[in-house]
């Protein structure tokens, strides 16, 4: 066969399996699912005002409330190292070349292929994102955490409705004195 | 011969460009208020691990997303109708409309939930 052809059923095949790229057939949900710690029974004094309060505390940056409904969405961004174990470190195409003889000075250009040997790290901001919903019966949070290097490519992004997170929270909401609340 | 080969693989290969239709949302009337309708739905999708947003039960809205790569999200849109309401779900990932059938076992356990079920 030639190679026109060869290239052709190649570019052709790979155009028919892009054009297939896998749909959900379910709503997909967090994996592992959210920690049981993350949901619990609401005590007296439990309010919104009372979350809002201790997630500042926290460090969180409420960025939407809604009352009626007990919602608090907030998040918070750190600066952090990712470390990306050199998955990604494509290497670099290009150079330039400079030079003169016999009073002659020309240019050109030359293309290499180079790469790079690193420790692998980056700098990177952490942003956690979390929602609590308060109402009569019960305190629910869930949160994520996303990953976002430096060049503003999300690097990493993964659900963190965790035990020791929740716990915390919980911990902290508590120790908030319904009376400071705003 | 060899140009309708190339002319039907030329096909295939647009094919994997085509951009379909964002498909409507799934809409369901249920005998529930607004505000029972987006609280239950917010409990329900924070138990699957999505991140609510924003919410506003005035407006009747909810938008909530889950971290997994490339990036899902659900919106629901609801409306009084009567002593009921009218509920609108869309899902997507990574900003594009997915087909309205995934949403189906979200909105039976909401029925569930809301007591609407036999």
């Amino acid at each position: 066969m030639r190679a026109w052809l060869q290239l052709l059923l190649t570019g052709g095949l790979t155009g028919l399996l892009a054009g297939c790229q896998m749909t959900p057939t379910t709503l997909p949900v967090a994996e592992p699912a959210p920690a049981a710690e993350c949901r619990w029974p609401a005590a007296p004094g439990d309010s919104l005002a009372r979350v809002v309060t201790a997630l500042e505390a926290g460090g969180f940056l409420v960025r939407h409330t809604d009352v009626p409904l007990g919602l608090v969405s907030a998040e918070r961004a750190r600066t952090t190292l990712y470390h990306d174990n050199g998955i990604d470190r494509l290497p670099r195409i290009g150079g330039f070349v400079l030079g003169g003889s016999g009073g002659h000075v020309s240019s050109g250009v030359m293309i290499g292929i180079g790469g790079g040997f690193g420790p692998g790290v980056d700098e990177a901001t952490r942003v956690e994102r979390v929602s609590v919903v308060v109402d009569q019966r019960q305190l629910q949070v869930a949160r994520d955490i996303r990953m976002i290097d430096w060049r503003g490519d999300l690097r990493e992004s993964r659900s963190a409705s965790d035990a020791g997170f929740c716990r915390d929270l919980r911990r902290a909401i508590e120790a908030t004195p319904a009376g400071e609340a705003p | 011969m060899k140009r309708s080969i190339v002319i039907l693989l030329l096909a295939g290969w647009l094919a994997g460009c085509a951009t379909p239709a964002p498909p409507p949302a799934r809409e369901l009337q249920l005998a529930a208020t607004p505000g029972e309708t987006l609280r239950e739905a917010m409990h329900l999708l924070m138990e699957r691990g999505y991140v609510i947003r924003h919410a506003d039960g005035e407006l009747g809205r909810l938008d909530a997303v889950l971290a997994r790569m490339p990036g899902y999200g659900v919106s629901l849109r609801v409306t009084g109708v009567g002593d009921g309401s009218r509920v609108a779900f869309i899902a997507t990932r990574g900003g594009r409309a997915l087909p309205p059938t995934v949403l189906d076992p979200l909105l039976t356990d909401l029925q569930s939930r809301l007591g609407l079920l036999p």
